[in-house]
């Protein structure tokens, strides 16, 4: 599942869109968009807000360590080298506040500019900041980086900025925004693309086999030890090119009445996995 | 990490963390240069960056990102006692870096780190003066490529030629670097010391097809081998991990023969000869990331906390093995743990 966090309906509309997201009318205290495999949540201006709605859609979709979760919003750039929607990914989030820095990995988007990015509890506008010359803010990045980094593989907790203005964030024209988001879209979906397959590699090779040995466990009351031992076998016996669902097929319809049985059984299965 | 830059042979890394501290030493400036279309990110400690929690070592492997660091004291450690020692009670090990750009599949490292990205310590002098203090009392064995592959790194970060001199004038150390590279610059590039031993990390080839990924062919090794000889270097052969399975056993007795058909016997310095071997610890993690692995599926024995084939197996097919390298190796040649 890949998780989207906006601050703003603003940059999510184009989002829902795109994905063609439809409404979760069974959610009241956020407003979640979804399809088959995208949950996207806006979750207001600024850290703590994006933190919370991030750990919302993460643990209420109970998400597992290889989904993804995005965050893309805009942020204020005080340097004239980046143009107005740009994409920018982010290497690195300093949080004003509390002074810790966060590193999204990222393995993605071999051309597109990547950034530290500095994240700010109140806006920031041109003349607050003078330290550095290149600079980019935003309100939010260093809470997601905070959930994210709980629930999921740090390199699935991905930073997405696109330059909305030069730290002069008033008056913004809508449209405009939106026209950012929008124009960046298919450099999104690239991004979403190159993170789904490189988790790819992770997916558990013995799915099929986990869940007829789970059925077959629980119809021949094996205890979890003999489970433990027979997923081994299983493992082993497919890591050498056997058929191991073949052989546990042959099972799955037996059933058992007495525990010494079903160790007669086990015993069967584990000769045959051999 | 990608692999190859472009279409040349330099690795090239898409992300480079430096420490402060570590931006000005001589190394960092010159990967900077060396890598310059990388994105440098500028961290305080490598340990935030190296230590994060949930960190996924075989989606990280692929994508290797290098981080130069300063490192503090200890720079170096008591060899361990899955460690061969060939015979010195003195033994130590070093690490300039903490993984490597190889990727085997029965490297502990998976097991020891929660990151396989690598750092590499940009404070060689550090290094240098601890040696020095520390070994300086008695004649000492250091392995100084023990747990990563320096001859390998030779073309991202030189460590030997930095520590060349060192080493040189220094003969109270017999240092050893253990390589499974084919890279030759070094040995064309030096000249031989006596207190510098190169031990060959070399495995039948389907062995090495198997679990060695990223590493060169048998005959690739073979090859740098005997450049290092011609060149007059001390060479020891390691033999280390032997792995036993009807799907791998098979391959030795031909191994042992094609091998020393090729280099003459009497030209090594000697052979260490062991068993794959692994802490309980690090097994259990290692078996978990990497659910796709055989050999992190079978049965061991377990003794004094390490995980091993059972000694009667070892001992059988040792005696077998021993026959065989003893018609080219004297048997005191050949070391074993
Ligand atoms: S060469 Fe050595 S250190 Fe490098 S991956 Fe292989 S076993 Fe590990």
């Amino acid at each position: 599942m890949v998780f989207i966090v906006t601050a703003l309906m603003l940059e999510a509309s184009p989002l829902i869109e795109y994905y063609n997201l439809k409404k979760d009318m069974n959610i009241n205290n956020y407003q979640v968009y979804k399809n088959e495999d995208i949950t996207l949540i806006i979750s207001g201006v600024g850290k703590i807000k994006a933190a919370m709605a991030a750990v919302y859609i993460l643990s209420n979709f109970k998400c597992k360590k290889e989904d993804i979760l995005v965050n893309i919003g805009f942020c204020g750039a005080n340097s004239l080298k980046y143009n107005l929607g740009e994409l920018i990914i982010i290497n690195k989030i300093k949080d004003i506040d509390s002074g810790k820095d966060y590193y999204p990995d990222v393995y993605f988007g071999k051309n597109i500019k990547k950034e530290t990015l500095c994240c700010s509890s109140k806006p920031i506008f041109k003349g607050d900041y003078i330290d550095d010359n290149n600079i980019l803010i935003d309100m939010e990045s260093a809470g997601i980086m905070e959930a994210g980094q709980k629930f999921l593989y740090v390199h699935n907790t991905v930073i997405l900025k696109i330059i909305s203005d030069f730290l002069n964030p008033k008056n913004l024209d809508k449209e405009i925004l939106k026209g950012y988001i929008k124009n960046n879209i298919s450099l999104i979906d690239e991004i979403i693309y190159e993170l789904k397959s490189l988790n790819d590699l992770l997916k558990n090779p013995f799915d099929k086999e986990e869940k007829i040995v789970n059925i077959l466990c629980e119809n021949l009351n094996f205890t979890e030890a003999m489970k433990k031992m027979l997923f081994k076998e299983v493992k082993k016996a497919k890591l050498k090119g056997l058929q191991p669902v073949n052989i546990l097929n042959e099972f799955c319809n037996m059933e058992v009445k007495i525990k010494k049985e079903g160790k007669r059984v086990f015993e069967q299965i584990m000769e045959k996995l051999k | 990490m990608s692999r190859l830059w472009k279409n040349s042979n330099k690795y090239f890394f898409d992300s480079i963390y430096i420490e402060e501290s570590a931006l000005n030493y001589t190394i960092t400036k010159n990967i900077m240069e060396k890598y310059n279309t990388s994105n440098f990110i500028i961290i305080k400690h490598y340990k935030d960056v190296f230590n994060r929690t949930n960190q996924n070592f075989i989606i990280q492997k692929q994508n290797q990102s290098l981080i130069l660091a300063v490192k503090s004291k200890p720079f170096i450690y008591k060899g361990p006692d899955v460690c061969q020692n060939f015979g010195y009670s003195n033994f130590y090990y070093t690490s300039f870096l903490l993984n490597c750009i190889f990727d085997c599949e029965y490297c502990y490292l998976q097991g020891m780190y929660p990151s396989s990205n690598i750092v590499a310590f940009v404070n060689i002098e550090d290094f240098k003066s601890e040696i020095k203090d520390i070994t300086s009392r008695e004649t000492s064995f250091l392995a100084a490529s023990y747990d990563t592959d320096l001859i390998a790194f030779h073309s991202i970060i030189p460590y030997m030629d930095y520590f060349y001199d060192f080493f040189k004038d220094y003969l109270n150390l017999l240092v050893e670097v253990r390589t499974k590279s084919a890279n030759d610059i070094f040995y064309k590039t030096h000249k031989p010391m006596d207190n510098l031993i190169i031990a060959f990390t070399l495995s039948p080839n389907d062995v090495i097809k198997k679990y060695e990924r990223y590493t060169p062919s048998l005959d690739a090794r073979i090859k740098a081998l005997k450049t290092a000889l011609s060149q007059g270097f001390k060479v020891r052969i390691c033999l280390d991990p032997i792995f036993i399975g009807e799907d791998v056993s098979f391959y030795y007795e031909p191994f042992y023969n094609y091998l020393f058909s090729q280099i003459n016997p009497e030209d090594i310095l000697d052979v260490g000869y062991g068993f794959f071997r692994m802490s309980k610890d690090f097994f259990k993690r290692i078996e978990k990331t990497r659910p796709d692995s055989l050999l992190f599926c079978e049965d061991y024995s377990l003794k004094d906390g390490i995980l091993s084939y059972p000694d009667d197996l070892q001992k059988k097919v040792m005696e077998n093995h021993f026959e065989i390298l003893t018609k080219y190796i004297d048997r005191n040649k050949i070391f074993s743990l």
